[in-house]
């Protein structure tokens, strides 16, 4: 090797400053309310799981409506990302006009005049783009035409920079069961289960290298467990339950190549001190802990018509909490 | 599971040359195309002779699934739709309609779970009777022969236009009895039958048409179910959640509102639960929970999920006997 060479190679490309530099330039961090304690940026994947019901889906929407807003609208800042999103249904049970419910409050907060300008929630509704399937086939099949169907998209000069899977485990008592015959002479036994996840992950991947995107996916605790999370639903009005402050164990049930593909992992849970919610009007209130990367203090959130919003004010009184 | 071969006639770009590469790569069937890498698939038919028309092969599969599936629908579309087509469904039960703002959705499975003599049937009854007063067709699946006709002729000669005790008036009447048609059903692939029959019949258009089916009730869901749940196996759980997909494709694809009941099961500390478990949780739009009073006529009746209503949200009424 010539001197020059070998002195290069030791001097090495890029210092690491330039490439922190080069690096968000290209795919810069986003801080997304109420996920906003960790900063995230296309190319992750974040997993919320949850037991029914726990807002999973409201976070969804409201991801989602943070996306689609754009940054300022005839001089009212929104702080929105500009971008399209992309929303698979695989619990099939997706309500728009909850959507569109929270979307026309948020325009009509940012609003001066306090009405909903038509024009701009018209092109936020445009923006999200929606696809429902019923099996793992029917995904298999919806993430293969992706790639031509996003093309399709951006000639129209729409790019989708969100996609959001509302329960990745959907279909996993169906596919366990499933006897997948194949005239295969292969002498290791593949599981459908199996097979599906990884096929799943693969397009997943190939489509997140031609269109970068952010992928939040749910995920529903089906092994059910504690004490806690049957009787919390039942005596919400009765409170002679007095709940342990222990954490809600879940038995992860899905395969180890989605899990080694999540690189975010969210739980939800309801809350400790739920108030009397007759009196208190349409609220809920839940808890949200930040498994990976690993935050010990959960922040509660609140659920109310407008949307789903960290309570700030009770952060500070859980600090006792925290595990 | 559609073997390649079979698509050779359709597609003449699936010819054998494409099938035996294909299955060099032990790709038989349209199911196994799916399941395999696409891109080490087209990598593999770059690196052979004829990689144009293999390439071609691929495609033209690709196409075929993009045919296939409906196109991606934007919020607008979707917020049309359920406008026009999925309108609130009053059931007559004032508990249900002054929590759900009016009624019972089409397109949406509703659940209603309580314990037993809490109101469910009733519910289910009334649902029935009012929504084939107003004229729509209703389909009840009866799994534990509590339907009564003359709770029904009871409840529908409850208002002034329906006056039971004059013979002339049956006509009405018997009008409103023939929109609801009930089956009984004691296990759950009878159920399957039956709901894929149903399929097919509103498919092609077989009941006529100016009676659409509006309510879809099965009472109670849960009998069915519950015998097939347990044991260590996955086929219980496969098939409930199977139920749930083909009841909420019906109920989307047809505009239809489906109503399911649930019992309840001891949970821990002495408390109920709703049975089915988890998994049957993230199955319906919405949960509601009835519950009544010892001895009384007053009931309760709360959310537990509901996409826009809080979770406990509770109201109360009379019911009356």
């Amino acid at each position: 090797m010539e001197k020059g060479g070998v002195k290069a190679w030791i001097d090495g490309d890029e210092t690491a400053h330039d490439m922190l530099r080069r690096i968000s330039a290209v795919r810069s961090s986003l801080l997304v309310p109420p996920l906003h304690r960790v900063p995230l940026r296309l190319g992750n994947v974040v997993e919320i799981v949850g037991p029914s019901p726990s807002a999973k889906t409201l976070i969804l929407i409201q991801v989602a409506i943070n996306f689609v807003l754009p940054r300022e609208w005839n001089g009212v800042r929104y702080g929105g990302f500009d971008h399209s999103v992309l929303f698979l249904d695989l619990d099939c049970r997706f309500d728009i006009s909850r959507f569109s419910q929270m979307l026309t409050h948020r325009i009509m907060e940012g609003n001066a005049v306090g009405d909903c300008d038509k024009t701009l929630y018209d092109l936020c509704m445009q923006r999200f783009l929606y696809a429902r399937c019923s099996n793992s086939f029917e995904f298999l099949q919806t993430l293969k035409t992706l790639h031509c169907r996003l093309k399709r998209e951006k000639d129209h000069g729409v790019s989708v920079h969100l996609l959001l899977i509302d329960s990745i485990g959907a279909f996993h008592w169906v596919d366990r069961a499933s006897v997948f015959l194949s005239p295969k002479e292969n002498n290791r036994k593949k599981l459908f289960l199996q097979s599906v996840s990884e096929a799943v992950v693969q397009d997943i991947k190939k489509l997140l290298q031609e269109y970068p995107m952010l992928v939040i996916a749910t995920k529903s605790i089906i092994f059910g467990n504690t004490y806690s999370m049957a009787s919390n639903e039942v005596n919400r009005c009765s409170r002679n339950v007095t709940r342990s402050p222990q954490q809600i164990q879940y038995r992860e049930y899905m395969p180890s190549v989605w899990q080694s593909f999540v690189t975010h992992r969210i739980l939800l849970r309801s809350s400790d001190d739920q108030p009397a919610t007759s009196n208190y009007g349409n609220f809920s209130f839940y808890e949200l802990e930040w498994l990976l990367p690993r935050i010990g203090l959960p922040d509660k959130i609140v659920v109310k018509d407008t949307g789903v919003f960290v309570d700030s004010r009770t952060m500070f009184a859980e600090g006792a909490n925290c595990g | 599971m559609a073997p390649l071969k079979c698509m050779e006639k359709d597609y003449p770009l699936i010819d054998s040359h494409f099938q035996s590469f294909c299955a060099s790569h032990a790709i038989f069937s349209f199911e196994d195309f799916l399941l395999y890498d696409l891109h080490a698939l087209i990598a593999s038919a770059d690196n052979h002779s004829s990689s144009n028309t293999l390439k071609q092969g691929i495609d033209q599969l690709l196409s075929v699934i993009d045919a296939k599936l409906p196109s991606l629908r934007n919020g607008l579309q979707l917020l049309q739709d359920a406008e026009c087509n999925k309108l609130l469904l009053p059931t007559g039960f004032q508990g249900i309609d002054a929590l759900l703002g009016g009624g019972l959705r089409a397109g949406q499975l509703t659940e209603l779970v309580g314990l037993s003599s809490s109101g469910k049937t009733q519910a289910c009854l009334t649902s029935a009777s009012t929504v084939a007063k107003q004229g729509g067709s209703v389909i009840y699946f009866d799994t534990g022969n509590s339907f009564s006709p003359q709770r029904i002729a009871d409840l529908v000669g409850q208002t002034s236009d329906y006056v039971v005790d004059n013979q002339a008036e049956l006509g009405p009447l018997q009008r409103v009895m023939e929109r609801i048609m009930c089956y009984s059903v004691f296990d759950i692939y009878q159920m399957f039958d039956m709901l894929q029959q149903l399929k097919i019949n509103l498919k092609s258009k077989i009941v006529e048409s100016d009676h659409h089916v509006q309510l879809l009730i099965i009472d109670s869901i849960s009998s069915l179910i519950t015998p097939i749940l347990g044991g260590r196996g996955p086929q219980g759980h496969a098939l409930m959640i199977s139920a749930g997909y083909l009841l909420k494709k019906l109920a989307d694809d047809h505009n239809i509102a489906v109503m399911v009941t649930n019992h309840m099961v001891a949970g821990e500390g002495g408390t109920s639960k709703p049975a089915l478990g988890e998994s049957w949780k993230s199955v319906p739009h919405i949960r509601l929970l009835l519950s009544r009073e010892y001895d009384s006529n007053v009931c309760n009746i709360s959310t537990l999920k509901h996409p826009s209503v809080a979770s406990g949200r509770a109201a109360k009424y009379t019911m009356y006997l």
